[in-house]
């Protein structure tokens, strides 16, 4: 036949998943909550011959946070089949990482959300979905797993193109750890069309210790992020208007964005000037107010 | 007619609730066969050769071969095969399908099937078709004997043309002549899918006395018989079509769909076959006609309107379907309801390689709403009028004439307007506001029967042909049978229709079931109050338009609404947001209040995504998002605030439903946006088109509100 029925591996432990991970390598398409891979499996653009699904092993399933790290910082650690929508109903999340909560809470609908997984979502490492851009500008890393041991990789270093990581074939995404420290954070998701839509445009400003990190996402196929552009604001006491407006038209100018079904190349650019600028103002408006995030629909 | 009784909603358990609904999805036959269908690559493309050699055994195969000897079909024209025998004209067009045992070896079986092709020229937009030189589609053009080609067909088989409707009214060249403003604009409007929930699901099997059975998700199982019997070369008694309820149809689940492909494959296989469609391929099966509308409307200063012309190029897609007929409605909507001495229409349905288009809900009135509307605006505009003055001055009143010179009666355009207009708050500003009127005509000529039967417990049952899609007419003809013959709803019956039991009726189309069936039911139960045991009633609107003129009775029963809305816009980006949309639709009597009102707010909820985002991307001819994902309807949180007015008046007819809120809805955001000089002329109305046309904007165009 021409389509053989793949194989379905569902192992129950960590250990035994890894063992097969590096067993089938590229072989078998890993599915976490299956909401991407579904939506390629019924469009015929993925014709898996194995699929490892990660949805029995209860491990990988936790959100935790350490008070003191060695970095003086609080710290989430995701496990990595975390629902969005335990991310974003968590007390724990909504009391620590505001922004966390209420940005997960924009992606696609409720059933999308009871289904989809933290890991899942930045492993698929696509342009459109909201949290990359988000965990990229709070500088969040995963943890890669292998038989041979784990190593920590930066979201800024997982994701390098198009549905494209940095995870080597023998390797699964187990967590996703956001540093604490915040003192004010916010996503705004730019939606041309619907509002289960993904971003047309979205923005991630965070501040830090003083420093700014603003990452734009569904631009281009990687996060975007500018650091000598968010220099600009070191040793600001405050993001004033004429500074936010600056940035945005730097990002703009920076970026050479993509065209697709929910805006033009030339649109996107537009959109991002007004956007970064209007993160910049409401972050502003956040620290200004003393700590707190949140984001914007 | 009896007057209104209780109108209490029925107390039965809904079984779409209690799950004993059987969907035409659900039907299932011991031995059946599951159909996968295989598809054209190529735009335009010779068919060289169909290998169905590396088939397993046990897969029945239907290839050009074995349809070349059947006969052609299609509701209108007769243009199109079983399979594409000799030239695939659209990517999607069916050139072979397999039967196997599951869903998913046949569909495996179908990427085995090998076909070659010879690619040739295509043509996408209808307004290049038509232009000399033009890759021609069909070089030969038969009108179909269907009876849904039951009007005068004139095609010019030379440009891609299967119809051209005119109007002719009054003298346009004096009537421009005495316009004292005249305002000119060309509107494009793109294909849509009609989603419906569930997809075409039909099943087929032939019975040992050489009988075809089918059942199908099918509006129109008459149509379908007729065509069937011309395919197969049967009487059409020997053809029976039961009708389950659909999960939502919408205007897609008309005519022959698949169930001509089950059919051939039944009769191969010896055994039943069923085919129900994945996603993707409804998009391949039937859209919404992309229409290009230019539209030329003269005034005298004072906002008295004496000339309009019109020119509509409605693209069909690869096969006419009833885009004729949609092309029709699309001409005489045009005008819209107003007072015009001098009116010239030429509306074109043109082929194209694209996947056919045909009926939609609103089925041609949306995209000449659009335009016709959006251009009331602009003379208003252009003559320092209140939009809502200048329509008053010239809407249509009871005892005028129409263009197609018929006699207008029970109008309540004006009501419709005034009503809309109080419920935004027209008279407190008007800025970020805007309203559209719209006249949508009803299936003319028609004929629908009925029959009432006496059963020994004492119920009845009533052997109808109408269709439930969702829209309720099933439960609305059994209240009202139910009042008819004073008994409770719950002791009336309606079985799924079965071609072989109920008498004829037209089709399940142009919202005309309610208001058709209730009438012929009058008859019915008058006939069985007599006998005791049976009554049957029928309905004939006659009428019908000369296409060459346009003059006649477009029809006999006016759906009549309008809709206004209120926006804001975010200058910086385009983003439009819908605050408030209020429609007023004219309804006659309302049979079941809450269910009619499900109907209106599911309509105007279709009108906003077609306004703010509905559109079938393609390129060269490929669809480019025939998924949920990357095609978007309107979600729940997409939602403005949302009310309406169903109009009623004592002693009215029964007025449908189901399309007329849809139309005005677009019209009425864009003239909202036109109110802050932003002039939209295509849809949908996406920010990125919302910024460019607030850009063009200049100090003196902006709107003097």
């Amino acid at each position: 036949m021409a389509r053989p029925i793949p194989a379905w591996l569902a192992p129950t432990s960590l250990e035994e998943a890894l063992e097969l991970r590096a067993r089938y390598g590229e072989e078998a398409t890993v599915v976490a909550g299956g909401t991407f891979v579904g939506i390629l499996i019924n469009q015929g653009l993925l014709q898996p011959t194995a699929l490892l699904t990660l949805r029995q092993i209860a491990a990988l399933t936790y959100l935790r946070v350490e008070d003191a790290t060695a970095s003086g910082k609080p710290l989430l650690r995701i496990g990595a089949m975390t629902t969005h929508r335990a991310l974003e109903r968590s007390p724990l999340v909504q009391r620590g990482w505001p922004v966390l909560a209420s940005t997960f809470a924009l992606v696609a609908s409720p059933r999308v959300r009871n289904q989809a997984t933290v890991g899942g979502v930045l492993a698929d490492a696509d342009y459109a979905s909201d949290p990359p851009a988000l965990l990229h500008a709070l500088g969040a890393s995963v943890v890669a797993r292998s038989p041979h041991g784990q190593r920590l990789i930066s979201v800024e270093e997982l994701i390098i193109g198009h549905y494209e990581t940095s995870l080597r074939p023998d390797e699964l995404l187990t967590e996703i750890q956001v540093p604490g420290g915040i003192e004010g954070a916010i996503y705004r998701k730019f939606r041309s069309r619907s509002s289960e839509d993904r971003p047309c445009v979205a923005v991630a400003a965070v501040r830090r210790e003083g420093r700014l990190r603003v990452t734009v996402g569904a631009v281009a196929e990687r996060p975007q992020y500018f650091p000598e552009i968010c220099a600009l604001a070191r040793g600001q006491a405050s993001i004033e208007a004429e500074l936010a407006r600056e940035i945005g038209e730097r990002y703009a100018a920076a970026i050479d964005p993509i065209s697709d079904a929910r805006g033009s190349s030339h649109y996107r650019r537009r959109v991002i000037a007004v956007e970064v600028r209007r993160a910049l103002e409401e972050l502003n408006r956040i620290i200004a107010a003393r700590g707190g995030s949140q984001s914007h629909a | 007619m009896p007057e209104p009784g209780g109108n209490a909603h029925y107390t039965e358990p809904d079984p779409r609730v209690t799950g004993t609904i059987r969907y035409a999805q659900d039907v299932e036959l011991p031995e059946m066969l599951y159909a996968c269908v295989v598809r054209s690559p190529y735009a335009h493309a010779r068919v060289l050769r169909v290998d169905t050699s590396a088939l397993p055994v046990d897969v029945v195969a239907l290839t050009p071969d074995d349809v070349r000897s059947l006969g052609l079909y299609g509701c209108q024209m007769k243009d199109q095969q079983v399979l594409a025998v000799e030239r695939a004209l659209y990517i999607g067009d069916p050139v072979a399908a397999v039967a196997a045992a599951s869903p998913r070896a046949a569909r495996e079986a179908a990427e085995l099937i090998e076909v070659d092709y010879e690619e040739l020229p295509a043509v996408f937009d209808a307004v290049e078709a038509m232009q000399p030189g033009a890759p021609l589609l069909h070089p030969d053009l038969a009108i179909s004997e269907n009876d849904a080609a039951y009007f005068g067909m004139r095609p010019e088989p030379q440009r891609n043309v299967c119809h051209h409707f005119r109007i002719r009214h009054g003298d346009i060249e004096q009537g421009f002549a005495e316009a004292e403003i005249i305002v000119e604009e060309t509107y494009r409007t793109p294909s849509a899918q009609h989603v419906p929930m569930e997809p075409h699901a039909c099943l087929a099997r032939w019975t040992a006395d050489g009988r075809l059975e089918v059942w199908t998700g099918t509006q129109t199982p008459f149509n379908l018989r007729m065509d069937l019997a011309g395919i197969f070369g049967l009487p059409q008694e020997g053809i029976r079509i039961i009708a389950p309820p659909m999960g939502g149809a919408f205007g897609s689940k008309t005519f022959v769909r698949y169930e001509a492909i089950v059919a051939g494959l039944a009769r191969k296989a010896g055994r039943p076959v069923k085919l129900v469609l994945r996603r993707d391929e409804e998009w391949l099966t039937l859209n919404r006609h992309p229409a290009t509308i230019h539209v030329k409307l003269g005034a005298k200063r004072d906002g008295t309107l004496v000339a309009k012309q019109v020119t509509c190029w409605a693209n069909t897609g690869a096969y006419a379907d009833c885009g004729p007929g949609v092309a029709q409605k699309m001409g005489f909507a045009s005008p819209g309801p107003y007072r015009i001495p001098h009116v010239w229409v030429d509306s074109y349905c043109v082929y194209t390689n694209l996947p056919s288009n045909g009926a939609f809900r609103g089925y041609g009135a949306t995209q000449a709403v659009w335009a016709s509307e959006r251009t009331m605006d602009l003379l208003a505009e252009r003559l320092g009028l209140d939009p809502l003055e200048l329509r008053l001055k010239n809407v249509l009143v009871d005892g005028d004439r129409y263009c197609t010179g018929e006699i207008m009666h029970d109008v309540h355009f004006a009501d419709c307007l005034k009503a809309v207009a109080g419920q935004i708050g027209w008279q407190r500003g008007r800025r970020g506001k805007g309203l559209a009127v719209l006249l949508k005509g009803m299936q003319t000529p028609s004929r629908a029967s009925i029959v009432v039967e006496a059963n020994e417990d004492g119920s009845y049952t009533v052997h109808c042909a109408t269709a439930e899609m969702g829209q309720g007419a099933w439960r609305a003809i059994r209240m009202l049978a139910a009042e008819q013959l004073g008994v409770p709803v719950e002791r009336v019956h309606f079985p799924v229709p079965d071609t072989d039991i109920v008498p004829y009726d037209t089709r399940t189309t142009s919202s005309r079931s309610t208001y058709m069936m209730g009438r012929a039911l009058v008859e019915a139960v008058r006939q069985l109050k007599e006998n005791g045991e049976l009554g049957y009633g029928e309905c004939v609107n006659e009428g019908g338009l000369d296409p060459d003129t346009g003059q006649g009775i477009a029809s006999t029963h006016w759906h009549q609404g309008a809709a206004a809305a209120e926006v804001h816009v975010d200058e910086e980006t385009g983003k439009l947001e819908v605050v408030h949309l209020h429609t007023a639709i004219y309804a006659g009597r309302i049979v079941n209040p809450p269910a009619a009102q499900l109907q209106n707010e599911g309509s105007m909820i279709m009108g906003l995504g077609s306004a703010l985002f509905e559109e079938i991307t393609f390129a060269d001819g490929q669809i480019t998002n025939a998924n949920l994902s990357d095609y978007n309807i309107p979600a729940a949180d997409d939602l403005p605030r949302i009310t309406y007015d169903l109009i009623e008046r004592p002693g009215a007819e029964i007025h449908g439903l189901g399309e007329t809120a849809l139309p005005p809805v677009p019209a009425a955001i864009g003239n909202a946006l036109f109110s802050l000089g932003i002039h939209v002329r295509d849809l949908p109305l996406t920010p990125e088109r919302v910024l460019e046309a607030s850009e063009r904007r200049s100090v003196h165009s902006a709107a003097s509100v």
